[in-house]
């Protein structure tokens, strides 16, 4: 019986959209990863790379990884632009935080933004990848190293990992994106969106 | 101007039918706009179902501007305009800040049409060369961009009058389209 049940509930959710949050500090390469991330999972062509612009609104990118779709949600990174991003919280499934991981000056910036994302009360339990980004570049800094440089306090409570990546030329997207797959399917906070949007009835 | 707009549309959507629509209250600078584009005449006409729109016919693009606001008994006639439109550019006037709230209402009203559901959305701030203009940030939350989940948008600070910003948004605009939009 509870395997009929089952077997309904995953047909009924199976196709839901899973809404992933891009966020980082200006120039920290998020409307490339979310480009690369269409040309890796669809057929669609991302825009070149000298030919992405600083982002100031919204840009979305829907893929299908391993049979759950994603709604990649990138928003602008600028200082004046940051107070958007909490509005978009409360109906993430999961964040990813991207880094420029060969910009160590602006690394105590990116914690800052970080720190005040894992404050929010809106994000409670949502699964967190943070890309150490631009791996392309010789003086990027490994994932480990910047973990390290993050020092990231309260982070118990929440599944997390750090990913080496670029988004330049391709490395780890694949594993970030099968992760983050993963985690979201498991996850309590994925659980508690998908009750709430049936209590809702079929969204919009 | 013109040729840079000639550049980035040029080809953008082969052969088929295309329409943007700009819309925004009287008085924002949608006209200003597009003479600055400078990509053709802008032609002026009073249909007889009521409301003025203008357009300006692009190689297969159409332009076409109304004001929205007011009359509302000839709202039902705007869905004509509505079929095959890629875009929406919506201008503001960001130093009109008491007409900001129905600049919202009618955006939003707007964004809710069956039909425009696939257009992406570029937001003008305009008339920053005016004392008092409300900066990007601000004219973002005033209009609640961020109610808006499942369709790119950008706003640009523009200065119709002095030129400023229009090709910056429009560059972002056609980079959109060209990756697939919303």
């Amino acid at each position: 019986m509870f395997s009929l049940f089952y077997g309904l509930w995953k047909y009924l959710f199976s196709k839901m959209e899973l809404h992933v949050l891009i966020l980082g500090i200006d120039k920290a390469g998020k409307t490339t990863l979310l480009e690369k991330m269409k040309s890796v999972y669809s057929n669609i062509e991302g825009i070149p790379h000298d030919r992405i612009i600083p982002t100031v609104g919204l840009n979305i990118g829907r893929i299908e990884v391993a049979n759950s779709k994603l709604v990649f949600w990138d928003l602008g990174g600028q200082p004046g632009l940051r107070s958007i991003w909490e509005k978009y919280y409360e109906e993430a499934h999961a964040v990813i935080f991207v880094v420029d991981a060969a910009s160590s000056l602006r690394f105590e910036d990116a914690k800052s933004a970080l720190e005040k994302v894992l404050r929010h009360e809106d994000l409670q339990g949502a699964p967190l990848l943070i890309l150490a980004n631009k791996q392309d570049l010789p003086e990027a800094v490994s994932a480990e190293e910047l973990a390290r440089y993050l020092d990231l306090k309260k982070l118990d409570e929440r599944v997390y990992m750090f990913e080496a990546v670029s988004a330049y030329d391709g490395m780890g997207i694949r594993e970030s994106a099968e992760w983050l797959v993963e985690v979201m399917e498991r996850s309590k906070r994925t659980e508690m969106l998908r009750a709430r949007a049936g209590a809702m009835g079929p969204g919009p | 101007m013109g040729l840079v707009f000639t550049k980035l549309f040029s080809s953008l959507f082969g052969n088929k039918e295309a329409r943007i629509l700009v819309l925004g209250l009287d008085n924002a600078g949608k006209t200003t706009i597009l003479y600055r584009l400078q990509m053709g005449e802008v032609v002026s006409t009073i249909p007889t179902i009521g409301f003025n729109v203008e357009t300006v016919q692009y190689n297969n693009i159409k332009f076409q501007v109304w004001d929205l606001g007011g009359q509302t008994s000839i709202r039902p006639y705007w869905r004509c305009y509505f079929p095959n439109t890629q875009a929406i550019i919506y201008v503001v006037d960001s130093s009109d800040v008491d007409r900001l709230v129905i600049a919202k209402e009618e955006f939003h009203a707007i964004l809710e049409e069956e039909e425009l559901k696939g257009a992406v959305v570029l937001i003008f701030a305009n008339k920053q060369d005016l004392p008092g203009a409300l900066d990007d940030a601000a004219v973002t939350e005033a209009l609640e961009l961020h109610k808006i989940k499942n369709r790119q948008w950008a706003i640009f600070k523009t200065s119709a009058i002095k030129g400023e910003g229009l090709f910056e948004g429009l560059d972002w605009l056609s980079n959109t389209l060209k990756s697939g939009g919303g």
